[in-house]
């Protein structure tokens, strides 16, 4: 069931509003992110990126305002609007006790995708995990983790992407294997958003940059403006 | 099918992190231990006090028992917000409440054999292999009530500070008519049942069962989804 | 000076609490004192209105539960809290009473301050499982979630009340007879009704005080959406 708007608007927020307490982390927020674009979300911490991709990704809703997710309320269709995006966040989502493998075979699993070890030790060996194969994630550094996380955006092939800081943790040759890879996803005509303080290095591949204020969408265009326009207001 | 599957996925998933950690079982075991020989020292070396109430004081231990294992098996899933990603998957909510509650089931029904000779043994009661089969049975749907709203309350307090006092608190009332039942059963298959009273209690086990089977996945997407 | 408009559940404690000086002062003056246990049992005018009473108070939390988590709707967060904490403080007196009316007749001589009877039991039990729901509010911080998880046990613990019932009742198998109006004689029957509807006057007004301080609360931190940023002052401009 898609609507005809789905088409031409992967997100569509108006006056998109979300309160914690007493505090409104994002306010008066439009947005539309359309098919294919690559968009960086930049702004100081506690500018409201991390609450903004949260929405998105139906966790938690919106205290004003409306949110369409491939022209649904990610709100009310919680597994149709999920099941179309990814989310990579703070949080890596993974339980110690696993290896790296059975981690990677649970997420197919519960996606209901038939994919063999062959095809997921290939994935793994992408981040240059393939010789931890059977290692225990808890004993993985903070970069390990964040690479096998990552995985999660290359196995079910969503079309909308939400990255919350991909380069966290990550050395030079894993920031760079990020780059190739929201390259890919770009070429490939799928959505990426992302939420991220490395701009000089994002606003390489990302289309358009919206900058964050406050919990406000406080300047939106080209992303190569970002560097400058942060640099101006230091 | 998806939530048939993802429900499996998720038992499969918690048993093998089960099998991995297995001295949690063996810790949550050794306090049932503890606690079975506390009520003997309690009680006094005199066996008739015993062995009275050998099945109050069983049931008692592997309830105590239970909670330490259900609040940790949510741990887990609240160290790296394991159960968003799961969420995020997306897992039906829904399907994940039932993977998670026929793992702790399970988790709890194993106590059983392992406790039950113990306390049998210490306490004096004599029991042959048929009645001890018999009340593995009664525990078996005792442990299903047990981890029903066991689950769902350890699924929200799992993410609070004082997890660890507000678990019981929540979860003791409830569970009377379990305790109650469970205790009642297996004085009868140990001490003979002249008045057939024991259908009766069988039956509120199951009905218990069935209830909170029903309802708490229901409720679960309410407790684990952000609002 | 303009009179400030008196809020409606004013006019509900207000008769809450002349009924219960009228029912109190029949049962206490008027009527007879009972055959068997004697001026004592007059404790039943209020005993009696608090178990009704907070019964009502459980099933309407029950039913607020229900409405918060199909609705979604904010107010019947305070409703929910309101019964509940009305519901435990009837229960908590009940108890108190039970066990005064107890001391005065069947353990009199004795030192019994508690009998495992059905309905008592069943009531303490009940007093804990909603107080479990309080406690469980205290601890979550997020309003949303404190309304979303407060109903979920709520509805957990009210579903509980038939089988701890019949479980009590089966574990003792001796037991009164339900107390109705109907079993007592006429007399004793008015401050009984007269009393019933002072409690849940009272527990009306209670608890709609109660939803009106949560509402509040939430009023409280509804802070207004801050004002959009000029270009001027934010930081791409």
């Amino acid at each position: 069931m898609e609507s005809p708007e789905s088409a031409s608007e992967v997100v569509a927020a108006k006056a998109l509003g979300k309160r914690f307490g007493r505090r409104w982390a994002l306010a008066h927020v439009d947005l539309v992110v359309r098919p294919g674009e690559a968009v960086l979300l930049a702004g100081a911490n506690g500018s409201g990126k991390t609450t903004l991709l949260r929405l998105i990704a139906g966790l938690g809703q919106p205290t004003t305002g409306s949110l369409r997710i491939f022209g649904r309320d990610p709100g009310e269709e919680r597994l149709g609007c999920r099941r179309r995006l990814s989310l990579v966040s703070h949080e890596n989502y993974l339980y110690p006790p696993l290896t790296a493998l059975e981690t990677l075979r649970l997420w197919a699993r519960l996606a209901g995708l038939a994919l063999g070890d062959e095809e997921l030790v290939r994935l793994l060996a992408e981040v240059e995990l393939a010789d931890r194969r059977d290692h225990r994630v808890g004993g993985f550094s903070a970069g390990m983790r964040k690479r096998l996380t990552l995985l999660r955006t290359r196995l079910e092939e969503p079309g909308l992407i939400l990255l919350d800081e991909p380069l966290s943790a990550l050395d030079a040759a894993g920031r760079t294997l990020v780059e190739r890879w929201i390259g890919g996803f770009v070429a490939a005509g799928r959505t990426v958003i992302m939420a991220s303080h490395a701009v000089e290095r994002m606003s390489r591949v990302a289309h358009r940059g919206v900058l964050l204020d406050r919990g406000q969408v406080a300047w939106s265009g080209p992303a190569g403006e970002i560097p400058g326009r942060l640099e101006g207001h230091r | 099918m998806t939530f048939l599957r993802q429900a499996l996925a998720i038992l499969r998933k918690d048993l093998l992190i089960e099998w991995r950690g297995r001295s949690r079982l063996f810790s949550v075991l050794l306090f049932g231990v503890v606690t079975l020989l506390l009520f003997s020292f309690a009680v006094g070396p005199d066996g008739g006090a015993l062995e009275e109430n050998a099945s109050g004081f069983l049931v008692l231990a592997l309830l105590l028992s239970s909670t330490l294992a259900l609040s940790e098996s949510f741990r887990l899933e609240q160290e790296q917000r394991a159960i968003e990603g799961l969420l995020l998957v997306p897992v039906d909510p829904v399907a994940l409440y039932y993977g998670k509650v026929t793992g702790n089931t399970l988790f709890l029904f194993l106590l059983g054999p392992l406790l039950m000779p113990i306390a049998l043994g210490l306490y004096g009661v004599p029991a042959g292999p048929e009645t001890l089969l018999r009340l593995l049975g009664v525990w078996g749907l005792a442990a299903a009530g047990l981890s029903a709203p066991g689950s769902l309350y350890a699924a929200m307090t799992s993410r609070l500070q004082s997890r660890d006092v507000l678990l019981p608190i929540l979860l003791f009332p409830l569970l009377v008519p379990v305790l109650v039942a469970a205790v009642k059963a297996i004085d009868l298959l140990l001490s003979g049942d002249p008045m057939g009273q024991l259908r009766d209690w069988l039956l509120l086990l199951v009905a218990f069962d069935l209830i909170y089977w029903a309802l708490c996945g229901i409720l679960f997407p309410q407790a684990v989804e952000e609002r | 000076m303009t009179l400030r408009r008196i809020p409606w559940e004013h006019w509900f404690g207000g008769a809450g609490l002349a009924l219960l000086l009228i029912g109190s002062y029949i049962g206490l003056f008027v009527a007879p004192p009972e055959r068997y246990m004697g001026e004592v049992q007059r404790i039943m005018y209020v005993h009696l209105p608090c178990a009704w009473v907070s019964m009502v108070c459980f099933t309407a939390a029950f039913a607020s539960a229900i409405g918060s988590l199909w609705t979604g709707g904010k107010k019947w967060d305070g409703a929910l809290v309101g019964a509940i904490e009305a519901g435990v403080v009837l229960n908590v007196l009940l108890l108190i009473q039970g066990i005064v009316w107890g001391r005065a007749t069947w353990w009199e001589g004795t030192d019994k301050w508690w009998t495992w009877d059905v309905r008592l039991t069943t009531s303490l039990l009940m007093c804990l499982l909603f107080a479990g729901v309080l406690a469980l509010r205290a601890f979550v911080e997020d309003r949303e979630r404190k309304a979303s998880w407060s109903a979920v046990a709520t509805i957990v613990a009210y579903v509980d009340v038939p089988l701890v019932y019949f479980c009590v009742r089966w574990m003792r198998s001796l037991h009164q007879p339900q107390s109705s109006p109907e079993t007592v004689s006429s007399l004793m029957v008015t401050p009984l009704r007269i009393n019933s509807f002072a409690v849940l006057f009272i527990a009306i007004w209670f608890i709609a005080r109660r939803a009106r301080i949560e509402l509040m609360r939430r009023q409280m931190d509804e802070v207004p959406l801050p004002r959009r940023l000029t270009p001027q002052e934010s930081a791409g401009g």
